[in-house]
């Protein structure tokens, strides 16, 4: 027998197959009871649509932001005081640590600002571009405001600060590189399009999961662990991981104020450069980009303290 | 002096990137589930247990997710297989002994012409108490069609929802089942 | 009893309501309008409905009435329209239809009733309404029921978890059936069971763990006919039972009538 009968029946039976297939089986819901039906002056309950936090509440988040930047360079520009300070440092770990839970922070903001730049389809609320720009145009002018008492991850790190030792100098600038290569990575990976796309400064929070009183037990070892190590050496996060930190070295590198060791009013003595947990005081001045604002400087100064004459 | 420069050459940068962002914003984008791909919700995949993975990967303490009654589309049945655990022994009032919830979460309460005397005679308002529920998936399953109408289905929760960059319930989720949508879209 | 599964039916469309008649024939409402096979399963004719066909019977004189939303068409054997009762209101969505000596029975699925008409179309009275829920408990969208020789109606009341008995005048004589999860004699779900048909015994199907089967009149469970040969997503199964016991019930996820025989011992 030929070949294309055969198939023509073969064809014909595969399409009587193809129409018999099974029906689809979603179905609208139309078939309850409706209030009318169901009587005795019955009405159908709305569902709750609970709304997202309130906007003047994130409003109120920058502002909060913003004065404690402005608090942290007066506390430790003018008054100069280590005590104030603290008291800053932990009602800033309240408010942005526990509080807020340590989301929005501008260290992770500036991944939604390089998507929102990358991303034609992709917008970020305005708190969002505030939050991510204020501390860095606080830095063009004073410094690294943010990370002392405002940035609730240093904020936390500061607070566990025992002994700290001085990191060789080397060592010290080349684990300072690494910041810039997380800051690279996360760059790279937030301008892939949008199922690839990896938000890795929020995925590998280390103290995000103190803040929210839960969460992966590897994050939270590594958060542990780091703060264990911060007790030896000054806020490692921050002076090697922290990629916004890599920004706001930057933009600290302009700016004309921040803490100075004054030249000609120096004894020499060198408690401040022992005191400093950062490694921010090289021959005998200030490295503004490594500045934490944490005053310890001005604290263990025999001048500041007014001892010596 | 070349320094003021560039400092305010940063700055400028900085202030035409951030008036470009505002001029692009446009609301609040937020998780929602999508209840077509939710295998809880979905139809087909007969035989499954529910999952939890709403529950259990949601970075906030006490899920974000909830079950959520759509009142309209309910059936208001007596023998609720969402409230009731159908599988279990049947009472003196004709009613399964067990509840579903592992929570306690459901209520009901019967409405329209009540009948005092008689439960099989009322239709039933099934309310889900959202300070109870965790998201678990049960009785969105057993809500689903064809055994029930499919009015319980999850739903993220704004007031609790801390909006994360990457849902971390999307990370885990088989199905693909979160899905972000403008605020308006997605209540 | 015991059952055998016999022959597959391919419905050649959507299916929502079958019945059978005194020959043998199988008439089944679907999307597309009627069909009618015959015993052993080969389509005969089809004709179109107006709209699409939910319910269909088939009166003594050989009328076959098929119901749909809005309106019960009636077609003699061959297909051409012979009257149209058209009524928004009483005939909102038909889901079944049978007869007494005098009257015809509309299942209304949009008002949770059935309704009662003489053999004109004139609307004599509701039954099922009158209780504290206005009508049967139905979320599933399909009124069912059967009548039996003698004029008692079969209604299946899937809230309440029943088969109630009616008189053509409306009053509730009775019922069969009770929730439960376990036992197989009792229904189990929300809201089952979805449909009936009468013969010499009370056939019901249910959804949600799809099954079929047959009790005696005074309730006692006599056969599970079939469990899991239907699609599980199968919902509102019309079911039909000819003479020689053959019950016909619809699959409607596969579009397919199943047909099963009493085995005899």
């Amino acid at each position: 027998m030929s070949r294309v009968p055969q198939a023509l029946v073969l064809l014909l039976l595969l399409s009587q197959a193809a129409a018999a297939q099974a029906i689809q089986y979603q179905r609208p819901v139309d078939t309850a009871p409706q209030a009318d039906s169901i009587g005795g002056g019955y009405k159908v309950p709305a569902v709750q649509k609970p709304l997202p936090r309130d906007y003047w509440l994130q409003v109120l988040d920058v502002v909060v932001l913003g004065a404690a930047m402005g608090v942290s360079v007066w506390l430790v520009l003018k008054r100069r005081s280590r005590k104030w300070l603290t008291a800053l440092t932990i009602g800033c770990l309240g408010y942005f640590g526990f509080y807020r839970e340590g989301c929005i922070c501008p260290i992770g903001s500036l991944q939604n600002v390089v998507v929102a730049l990358a991303d034609p389809k992709y917008s970020i609320p305005m708190v969002v571009t505030a939050t991510f720009v204020l501390p860095l145009v606080v830095a063009l002018y004073y410094g690294r405001a943010f990370c002392g008492g405002v940035c609730a991850l240093g904020a936390i790190q500061e607070l566990v600060v025992l002994k700290p030792v001085q990191v060789p100098r080397r060592l010290d600038r080349a684990l300072g590189l690494v910041k810039y290569v997380y800051l690279g990575l996360a760059i790279l990976f937030a301008v892939k399009p949008a199922l690839a796309r990896d938000f890795l400064i929020c995925k590998f929070d280390p103290f995000v999961g103190f803040f929210r009183r839960t969460g992966a037990p590897h994050m939270l070892f590594l958060g542990g662990g780091l703060l264990v190590l911060g007790m030896f050496v000054g806020r490692p996060y921050c002076r090697y991981l922290c990629p916004y930190g890599g920004l706001l070295a930057w933009c600290t590198r302009l700016a004309r104020r921040g803490v100075t060791i004054t030249p000609d009013k120096e004894l020499d003595c060198g408690l401040c450069a022992e005191a400093c947990p950062y490694g921010a005081i090289e021959d005998m001045r200030a490295v503004r980009r490594d500045c934490m604002y944490c005053a310890r400087c001005y604290a263990s100064c025999p001048r500041e303290r007014g001892v010596a004459s | 002096m070349s320094e003021d420069l560039t400092r305010r050459t940063v700055l400028a940068v900085l202030a035409g990137g951030a008036a470009f962002l505002v001029r692009k914003a446009n609301g609040q984008i937020v998780w929602q589930v999508n209840a077509a791909r939710c295998i809880n919700s979905r139809l087909g995949d007969t035989g499954v247990e529910a999952c939890n993975l709403c529950t259990t990967e949601c970075v906030v303490a006490l899920s974000a997710v909830r079950a959520v009654n759509e009142y309209a589309k309910c059936g208001r049945c007596n023998i609720c297989p969402a409230y009731f655990n159908i599988s279990s022994a049947v009472n003196e009032l004709g009613q399964p002994s067990e509840k579903l919830c592992p929570r306690d979460a459901i209520a009901r309460k019967p409405i329209g012409k009540v009948d005092p005397e008689d439960p099989a005679n009322n239709f039933y308002e099934y309310i889900i108490d959202e300070e109870k529920c965790d998201g678990c998936g049960k009785c969105v399953l057993k809500c689903k069609e064809p055994l029930g109408l499919g009015s319980i289905t999850l739903r993220v929760r704004y007031d609790r929802c801390v909006n994360c960059n990457e849902c971390a319930i999307l990370r885990a989720c088989p199905q693909n089942a979160l899905v972000q949508l403008p605020i308006g879209q997605a209540l | 009893m015991e059952y055998r599964h016999v022959q597959v039916i391919d419905g050649k469309g959507a299916l929502h309501g079958i019945a059978v008649d005194s020959r043998g024939q199988l008439y089944a409402a679907g999307d597309s309008g009627i069909k009618i096979f015959d015993g052993a399963g080969r389509l005969n004719a089809r004709w179109a409905t107006a709209r699409p066909a939910l319910a269909v019977a088939v009166a003594g004189d050989g009328a076959v009435y098929a119901g749909e939303l809005g309106r019960i068409e009636i077609f003699d054997g061959a297909g051409k329209l012979l009257h149209t009762w058209r009524d928004e209101k009483l005939l909102g969505r038909v889901t079944a239809i049978g007869f007494t000596q005098d009257s015809v029975l509309a299942g209304d699925a949009a008002d949770r009733a059935i309704r009662r008409f003489d053999r004109s179309g004139k609307f004599l009275n509701n039954i099922g309404k009158d209780n504290p829920v206005n009508g049967l408990l139905i979320p599933n969208g399909v009124v069912d029921f059967a009548v039996d020789a003698q004029g008692v109606i079969y209604a299946a009341n899937p809230g309440k978890h029943r088969v109630e008995r009616y008189t053509p005048g409306g009053e509730l004589l009775g019922h069969i059936g009770r929730f439960d999860g376990i036992d197989p004699a009792g229904f189990t779900g929300c809201c089952n069971p979805t449909n009936v048909a009468i013969r010499d015994g009370i056939y019901t199907t249910e959804k949600a763990g799809p099954r079929v089967k047959a009790y005696d009149f005074s309730g006692k469970l006599l056969a599970v006919i079939a469990t899991d040969l239907f699609d599980v997503n199968c919902k509102n199964m019309s079911i039909a039972v000819g003479s020689h016991g053959r019950v016909y019930v619809v699959d409607t996820v596969k579009a397919a009538i199943l047909v099963f025989e009493p085995v005899t011992v």
